[in-house]
């Protein structure tokens, strides 16, 4: 039997209406992320990634807004039960619910460690403050758990590091500690926001096997957004890949790399270099475009190589259904 | 039998400490190796790959070569033009200018690289201007002439950056770069800030204009995909010091340091179904202002016996053209990429 899915957001618009124009940041994504999985979300600059995570969590900045669609999350239960259904994009984003919500249920990881901690607090204060935000007990529990989290981390002498400043430690162990706070009132979904691309390449290999092995001990589903194909093919179970705005493809992770459908795909995954091969590359051309000049039809037609004038420029495709699990929104296959 | 040729740059037991200053009047309480005895060359027409991760001391390397920054010890030949080998070190200031258009340099953020107050045609033609072309109507000829090699309209030129994405102002910094014929051009991390489906673009123009202008590159780059597709030959910096040298292919495919070969098993492939044994290091890179004493690698190495952790290993040629700087080089099977 399978369950209703932790988080299915459906034709979610979030608009940024400011005076140069309408920059429609994310507009009319649909996607479903199941228990206990790990859903990666890959896409350029500007395809509306980042903005989704924040759409989800309710903490788009003005003058963003969610103009439409709906974000349902099931809320976990205390017996362990099937939970209660809640469309996020209805709740005050301020409100008490979602207030419960954010960093405990739903936690969030950032790209820059260095940023996403306050510089003049003890990274142990900032994590006590998240968990007694969050769960009953006293200040010295907190402090113990906090010490506890940081070790299963894998920060090294947790008792000394839990009072010391987010600049004494290196970025490695930052983002270790930032993945405390977030474990901290054990979420069942966790959003990582290109979790390592501030890191080296070393450092990224553990910090993406510590995210592994706790996600099996956890059981949290994890949606990792990143623009790194290495870093999905690696993580993810299945993929979304987004572009101007709008999801092209979804797939499990074998499909997307081994029978891709969308152009896009299929040139991005043309494009990149691969570490066992010198061939030349075949780009993709020119730019992604600029968000105030979106193209009409399908956002991706003008690069297209398969670009069909008078149908990819005038309407837009919608996502059609190829197979069980294998969704693309292109008019090759409508 | 005729003798090899001089390569076109050589570079010989480079160094540079960066002091670290304490207290009220600012004593020296310490240096930061940043670079500590890196020696190599590099042949006309060739590339040489310099990977590392952050603070191996890759792009105070590249900017110590053009002397942009001072390097505190070490040798640094380049040869010339007219065939003669000059020692930078050597050169006073106006000569230094002088041959500095024959060295040139393609920076990593094609947004904060470029004045946003200056037209295209300012950007480019200033290098010209610089170095005494003085018409106008001249260096408009050539900033035209170059748009157009980098994959520009000529038109554009009188346009200001930010009109343009990022992709294409790394083609107006290489434009730039090129503007003064340059034979050396030392390109630091400059496909990483683009996005992944314009890298391959701006990868493939440094591929073709190598071939067409006989340019030889020093490529530094953390990303070992990147430098592969690149580099004739590829150098891995840790800590200050290099580690490992070898033709790309050889080094990707039989890497003689296990520093090397942790960073090719790290680097993670776009394809689910290569799930490789990661050799994944413990802990982090060492303080370049404290590094551990032997070899500064030993701390994170799986392979590290006692003679590592006392003395530095030589720098040594374990098979032609092979440079390692291991002392189990000779003993230790790696495992490399296919």
């Amino acid at each position: 039997m399978t369950r209703e899915p932790l988080l299915s957001v459906r034709n979610l618009k979030t608009y940024f209406i400011q005076d140069e124009g309408l920059v429609k940041a994310v507009d009319g994504v649909s996607f479903d992320v199941a228990e206990g999985v790990t859903l990666g979300i890959v896409g350029e600059s500007g395809c509306g990634k980042s903005v989704t995570a924040r759409s989800i969590l309710r903490i788009v900045d003005r003058p963003g807004r969610i103009v439409e669609g709906e974000i349902h999350f099931r809320r976990p239960s205390a017996n362990g039960g099937p939970g209660r259904t809640v469309d996020l994009a209805t709740l005050e984003p301020n409100g008490a619910e979602m207030r419960a919500i954010r960093g405990a249920e739903i936690a969030l990881i950032f790209q820059e460690p260095m940023s996403s901690f306050s510089p003049v607090h003890t990274i142990g204060s900032q994590i006590v403050e998240a968990i007694r935000l969050h769960q009953p007990g006293g200040r010295r529990e907190a402090r113990d758990k906090t010490i506890e989290l940081l070790r299963r981390v894998g920060v090294s002498s947790p008792e000394e590091r839990v009072d010391q400043l987010s600049n004494q430690l290196s970025g490695g162990m930052r983002q270790r500690a930032m993945i405390a706070m977030a474990l901290s009132c054990h979420p069942t979904l966790l959003i990582a926001d290109e979790p390592t691309t501030a890191l080296d390449v070393t450092t990224q290999t553990q910090i993406l096997e510590l995210m592994r092995q706790l996600q099996q001990e956890d059981g949290m589903a994890i949606m990792l957004i990143t623009h790194d194909l290495g870093v999905i093919a690696t993580m993810a179970t299945d993929v979304a890949v987004m572009y101007l705005g709008r999801v092209v493809e979804q797939a499990p992770v074998d499909a997307i790399f081994h029978a891709p459908l969308h152009p896009y795909t299929r040139a991005l995954l043309r494009s990149i270099p691969r570490i066992r091969s010198r061939a030349r590359l075949v780009p993709i051309a020119g730019a992604v475009p600029h968000p105030y000049d979106r193209p009409t039809g399908c956002p991706f037609h003008p690069r297209c190589a398969e670009f069909k004038a008078g149908t990819c420029d005038r309407q837009e495709p919608r996502l059609t259904r190829i197979g069980d699990h294998h969704t693309v929104s292109c008019f090759l296959y409508e | 039998m005729s003798a090899a040729p001089t390569p076109l740059l050589r570079v010989a037991g480079l160094q540079k400490l960066f002091p670290i200053r304490k207290g009220f009047l600012k004593r020296t309480a310490g240096y930061v190796r940043a670079v500590d005895g890196v020696s190599f060359h590099i042949d006309e027409g060739e590339t040489l790959g310099l990977v590392g991760e952050s603070g191996c001391g890759k792009t105070t390397t590249a900017r110590c070569v053009l002397r942009a920054i001072e390097p505190t010890a070490g040798e640094i030949f380049i040869r010339v033009a007219n065939g003669s080998v000059v020692e930078l070190g050597q050169l006073r200031p106006a000569e230094l200018r002088a041959l500095r258009r024959e060295m040139q340099m393609i920076f990593q953020d094609p947004f904060t690289s470029l004045n946003p107050r200056m037209t295209l045609l300012d950007l480019v033609g200033e290098p010209l201007l610089v170095h005494g072309m003085k018409s106008r109507r001249e260096r408009e000829e050539r900033v035209a002439d170059l748009l157009r090699r980098v994959g520009l309209r000529p038109e554009y030129m009188r346009r200001f950056p930010h009109a343009f994405s990022g992709g294409e102002r790394q083609r107006i910094g290489i434009a730039r770069a090129l503007a003064l014929h340059p034979r050396l051009v030392v390109a630091d991390e400059p496909v990483s800030a683009l996005d992944v489906s314009v890298q391959a673009q701006i990868l493939n123009l440094l591929v073709d204009l190598q071939a067409d202008l006989r340019l030889t590159y020093l490529f530094v780059a953390h990303d070992l995909s990147v430098v592969r597709h690149i580099s004739n030959r590829v150098a891995v910096m840790y800590v200050g010091r290099m580690v490992e040298l070898a033709k790309t292919d050889e080094l990707y495919r039989a890497p003689r340091h296990p520093y090397t070969a942790a960073l090719l098993s790290a680097a993670p492939e776009p394809d689910p179904r290569v799930r490789s044994r990661r050799l994944m290091l413990q802990g982090e890179v060492a303080n370049p202002a404290a590094p551990p004493g032997g070899c500064y690698f030993h701390p994170r190495c799986p392979y590290a016996i006692d003679v590592c952790r006392t003395e530095t290993p030589a720098w040594q040629e374990i098979s032609p053209a092979h440079f390692v700087g291991c002392h189990r080089a000779h003993e230790l099977q790696l495992a490399g990429v296919e």
